[in-house]
Formats: C-alpha cells, sequence, structure tokens
C-alpha cells in the first residue's frame, strides 16, 4: 500500500474545502430537491419528480428563456463596452492608467443596491435624465425609463464592467505593441489593426469574460427587480419566491438544479467550441 | 392598576425561579421592520421594560413569508430567533400547522378580555397559541398632485385613466383579488373555484396597461408614490396617513367596499425558553391603554374593545373604518398555494 506524502496531504486541503463549502450544499439541494412539498409547512423526505414536471408544464420555461437571452445579451454589451474602454486606457500615460484603475477597483466596492438605487432615482420622472430632458426642452412628456428591460441592462452593465475591464488589463497592459505598429507601418488603417489584429489575439480572453458575465448575470438578483418589470425578472428572482417567499424549497431546489444544468450545458457548448476551433 | 398585583406575583415568581439571571432578564421581540419596529422599540416596549424590568431586544423581521422559512428552519435546529414575533393570519396558519408556536398560558393574559372576539386563538383542546396584536388596513392610495380626486369605489382602478401610472403588489395575496371579486363579481363566492379566480386574475389583468410598478418592494411604493412618480395605488392605510401628516402629497382612500384588512398576532417560537416573560409581554401589549398608544404613534387600528380605550372619535376613524371591510380569503389563498401564486405572477409577467 502506498504510503500519503505531504504533497498528498496538502492536495486535500482545496478538495476539503471544495466539498464544505461547494459540494456538500450542493449535494443537499439535489436531494431536496426529490422532497415533497407540504403545502401548509415546509417538505416532507420523499422521492418525487414532480419538482422537476413542474418545471416543463409552466411558465417557468418561458422564464429560463428568458433569463438565459437577458444574461447573453448583458454579458455581450458589457464586454463590447469594457474591451475598447481597457484598450484605450493601457495606450494612456501610466498618471491616467492609474487613475482609471482606481476608479474601476472603487466603482467594484460598490454594492448592488447602491448602484440599483442610483440608477432608480437617475431614470425616474420626477428627478433624473427624463427631467433634464423635458427642462431643456428635448422631451415633450418625460416619462420615468424604470423599470424597463433597457433599465435593467443598464444595471447589469454597470454591475459588469469594471469586473469585465480589469480581467483584460493585465494582458493589455503588457502586450506586445509591435505587432500594432508593424501592421500600421504596412499602410492598415487604425480601425482594420483593431479588427484584424487585436480581436483575434483576445479571442480566448473575451470569450472567457462573455462566459464569466454570462454566469454572472445569471445570479443577479437585484437589478432586475429594482429596475425591471415583472417580465423581466429572471430565475433568480423565481427561485427566491418559491424558495423564500412561498417556503417551496424543493421546488426552489429543483429549478436552481435545471438552472445549474443549463449554464454548465451553456458553458460546455462555448468551451468545446472554442477548442475546436483552435485544433483545426 | 388593577393587574399590578398579579403582575407583581407572576414576574417575583420568574425572578426567583431563575434566580441567578434575575437581573439580566431580557426578551428578544421581533416586528416588520422599518419605521414599524423602531416606533414599537422607541415608544411602545419602554414602558413594558419599567412595569416588569425585563428589557426588550427589539429586532427587525422581514416579509412574512420570508419570516416564516427562517423560523422553521430555526425550528429544525430546535432555536428560537426571537421570544416573540408579531405574524400575519396566513404565517399564524401555516406555522401552527406544523407546530411552531409554544402553547401559553391564557390565565397569564388577562387582558385578552378586553380585546375583540375572535383576537385569542386557541387550538382544538383549547390550548391558547396566539394573541391578536393589532389590525392594519390597506386601502386605495393617490397622490393629490397627479390625481387630486380622491377615488371612491375600487372600480376606479379599472375606470379611471391613471396615465400608466399605477402601483400595485405582485403578490397574489395583497387583498387585490378579493376587492375585484367583490367589486365585479358579487362577492368572494367566484375565489372557491379555479374557474372563478382564474376570471378574477383576468379581471386584474385588464389593469396591466395602466400599471407602472409591480412592487415586491414596499419602500420603492412608497417613494414613487410620495413623489409623484406614481399616481397611485394599493398600500397601507396606517404609513399613507403617517406621510401626509408629515405633509406629503398623498391621500389614503377607504373604497365604499372597504379597505382590505389585515390581522397580525403575537405568537411565541416553540423553542423560546421566556414563555411566562412572553406572556408578560403579551398581556401589556393587549391593555386598552397601549393599544391606544399603538393606534396613535403607528396609526394601525386597534384589537382591543372600543369603548375600553379612552381614543376620540377622531383619532379612531383615522386608523380605520367604520364602514365595510374586505377580508382576504387566507384558507383559499393556502389551499390553492400550489397553483396560485404562479398563477398570478404568470398574468403580471406576460
Amino acid at each position: 500500500m502506498r504510503h500519503f506524502k505531504p504533497a498528498h496531504l496538502i492536495g486535500m486541503y482545496p478538495l476539503g474545502m471544495m466539498c464544505l463549502f461547494f459540494l456538500g450544499p450542493l449535494a443537499f439541494m439535489i436531494v431536496v430537491s426529490f422532497y415533497e412539498r407540504d403545502p401548509l409547512g415546509f417538505y416532507n423526505v420523499a422521492f418525487v419528480w414532480d419538482n422537476y414536471a413542474k418545471f416543463f408544464s409552466s411558465f417557468y420555461y418561458t422564464i429560463s428563456m428568458r433569463s438565459i437571452w437577458s444574461s447573453a445579451l448583458g454579458a455581450v454589451l458589457v464586454v463590447l463596452l469594457a474591451f475598447p474602454a481597457m484598450f484605450i486606457i493601457t495606450d494612456m500615460v501610466r498618471r491616467w492608467q492609474l487613475f482609471w484603475i482606481i476608479l474601476l477597483l472603487s466603482l467594484m466596492c460598490l454594492s448592488e443596491v447602491i448602484l440599483g438605487f442610483a440608477w432608480l432615482i437617475l431614470l425616474s420622472e420626477s428627478s433624473g435624465i427624463p427631467k433634464f430632458l423635458g427642462w431643456v426642452g428635448l422631451w415633450d412628456d418625460p416619462r420615468s425609463l424604470s423599470p424597463s428591460f433597457a433599465a435593467m441592462l443598464i444595471g447589469f452593465i454597470t454591475l459588469g464592467f469594471s469586473l469585465v475591464a480589469l480581467m483584460f488589463y493585465p494582458q493589455m497592459a503588457q502586450r506586445d505593441r509591435s505587432i500594432e505598429e508593424a501592421a500600421r507601418t504596412l499602410g492598415t488603417s487604425p480601425a482594420r489593426v483593431f479588427i484584424k489584429v487585436v480581436l483575434p489575439n483576445y479571442r480566448t480572453a473575451i470569450i472567457g469574460a462573455v462566459v464569466t458575465m454570462f454566469v454572472y448575470f445569471l445570479g443577479v438578483f437585484v437589478m432586475p427587480t429594482m429596475l425591471g418589470r415583472p417580465q423581466d425578472w429572471n430565475m433568480t428572482v423565481i427561485i427566491t419566491d418559491k424558495a423564500v417567499g412561498d417556503a417551496n424549497m424543493p421546488l426552489g431546489a429543483a429549478l436552481s438544479v435545471i438552472m445549474l444544468l443549463f449554464t454548465l450545458v451553456i458553458i460546455g457548448a462555448l468551451m468545446f467550441g472554442t477548442r475546436k476551433e483552435r485544433q483545426s | 392598576m388593577s393587574y399590578s398585583i398579579k403582575h407583581i406575583a407572576l414576574a417575583a415568581g420568574i425572578a426567583v425561579g431563575t434566580s441567578g439571571a434575575a437581573f439580566a432578564q431580557e426578551i428578544t421581540v421581533s416586528a416588520w421592520g422599518g419605521f414599524f419596529e423602531e416606533t414599537l422599540k422607541d415608544v411602545i416596549y419602554p414602558g413594558f421594560t419599567e412595569e416588569t424590568g425585563i428589557s426588550v431586544r427589539s429586532i427587525a423581521q422581514p416579509a412574512d413569508q420570508a419570516w416564516l422559512t427562517q423560523l422553521t428552519n430555526a425550528a429544525r435546529a430546535n432555536t428560537a430567533p426571537a421570544d416573540l414575533s408579531l405574524v400575519a393570519d396566513e404565517v399564524l396558519i401555516r406555522g401552527q400547522a406544523i407546530g411552531l408556536w409554544a402553547t401559553l398560558d391564557g390565565d397569564n393574559i388577562p387582558n385578552t378580555e378586553t380585546l375583540v372576539d375572535g383576537f385569542a386563538k386557541a387550538d382544538d383542546e383549547g390550548n391558547l397559541y396566539a394573541v391578536g396584536a393589532l389590525s392594519w388596513y390597506t386601502t386605495f392610495v393617490t397622490n393629490t398632485d397627479s390625481s387630486p380626486d380622491a377615488p371612491t369605489t375600487w372600480a376606479d382602478l379599472w375606470t379611471r385613466d391613471w396615465d400608466g401610472k399605477l402601483g400595485l403588489t405582485s403578490n397574489a395575496n395583497s387583498g387585490l383579488m378579493e376587492a375585484t371579486a367583490l367589486t365585479f363579481f358579487g362577492g368572494y363566492e367566484i375565489m372557491e373555484t379555479r374557474e372563478g379566480l382564474e376570471q378574477v386574475i383576468a379581471k386584474i389583468a385588464e389593469l396591466k396597461p395602466q400599471v407602472q410598478l409591480w412592487y415586491r418592494d414596499e419602500g420603492q411604493f412608497q417613494q414613487s408614490l410620495e413623489s409623484g412618480e406614481l399616481a397611485g395605488g394599493l398600500y397601507y392605510h396606517d404609513v399613507t396617513m403617517l406621510s401626509a401628516m408629515d405633509g406629503l402629497p398623498v391621500v389614503s382612500t377607504f373604497p365604499t367596499e372597504g379597505g382590505i384588512l389585515g390581522d397580525a398576532y403575537w405568537i411565541v417560537p416553540r423553542d423560546s425558553e421566556m414563555v411566562a416573560e412572553a406572556e408578560l409581554f403579551i398581556n401589556y401589549m393587549s391593555r386598552p391603554d397601549v393599544q391606544a398608544e399603538m393606534a396613535r404613534n403607528l396609526g394601525i387600528a386597534p384589537v382591543a374593545q372600543r369603548d375600553t380605550m379612552d381614543l376620540s372619535d377622531e383619532e379612531f376613524d383615522s386608523v380605520g373604518t367604520s364602514g365595510n371591510v374586505i377580508r382576504t380569503q387566507t384558507e383559499i389563498h393556502l389551499r390553492e398555494s400550489d397553483w396560485l401564486p404562479d398563477a398570478y405572477l404568470e398574468m403580471i409577467s406576460q
């Protein structure tokens, strides 16, 4: 029999942490998702498929599709905005770079609730952007811009922007500028350099950022409830409603498991796609 | 005061019984957070501490269902997050069904005599498990700048042009279903069947073009109404009255069909170790003078009998109504709890 060496023991540490904080609760959630709901109480220990059946027999399915759509759109928009922004920032002199990085870091300190509330005020009819547009005469009948799908997306972007920008920072700051310069000296326009030279170099980083943001936005709760209409509420909101609001833990757990599977499938497909592309 | 001797005897008994901790007696009382809990803590609870020497640690509890979930989880771990809690009738019934509440000794709470009938809740064996704490009304509230004419009937929600600025709760159990059933379908009978409930939900769906905000968070509604962002909607009478007294342009109206009445009860979680102190507390909170103080400071409707309190007619009318009352059909909501919230949510989110 082989004996455990200290290196093995050290290796056990991350595994232990994973089990304690991630796999354990996850396993419990999967178990609960098969329990039977007790309408008056909480749940009864049982093994039933009802909770999963409910997903396909009701509008939960529609809501899942909606949340996947809004998260994907939010993720793409954030990356579209943050990538060029960071590209420009890393070309600035050191002092300005530092200024923007500190600003982005401090944005990350703000909680979702504060950001949501700030947008709520900015988009409201009685104070904020609509009122201002009405005052300068650009909008005859200013109306509140929230709750709406667009307001929710703005909230998503505010949440994710600094995160994505900072994800790109290390790689961009240290990039080899000679390739871009070579392309420029050969007569390529700056826009073409960006599309043909810069973007392909960052493909993996961009896909990574989109996936990270997609998963992050799937789990966002405050922005949809604060800035979105009921039509925009995502699965997280509904799961909270069921698990905490209606005290229906089994259904909440089953919906969470389904969302987890959805996420895994989408991430897996993306990873598989990019790997195949690189191999060919 | 006539209750004092009994109080002192009881307090002394507790003090002797728990000799070591006699000087550090404290009970934890939870109530809905915000202005409500703060006022109870600042204005109402000190009187209890003064009379009994038992200090009160006041904590804020979340919305009903979330709190029930926490209480249930705590009971599974044999602990109690508070020694006393304020719960609405749906939580009361559900908690009782799964044995979450401690049994109380009615002899230690003689003041239940002064309460309106039906506020001392006993199970089939006659064991007391909850005592009425207060009632509150949900009414038709409007912003006086946006809609100068106060509504007169619930039908005004449907018939008037609200400029797309109504605010309604996203919760199926807000009383709007009952108000709709009463206004358009002649009573609550229609709510007995699923087909009937679907008809009521379809009627509420007609309001959707007028609704700007389906609120989950009460604070958001209140702020939007006060600022004129919303023209009207469904909200608590007490909070609206307090805002109006602060000079804000809001008004609460009892429609002719009635305001929606909800009741809150004091319960002691099963695992609390301070049942005797909790009984003293409930007895204090049931006293007519304390009930009157709560009405004056919180704007809620008292549950003590009208003639036992020293509230003037004006004060009494400002916290309630002598007219019709709409009652939430809690039994129906509980019976259909697997279906109704989803059907309602589906309606508003489509």
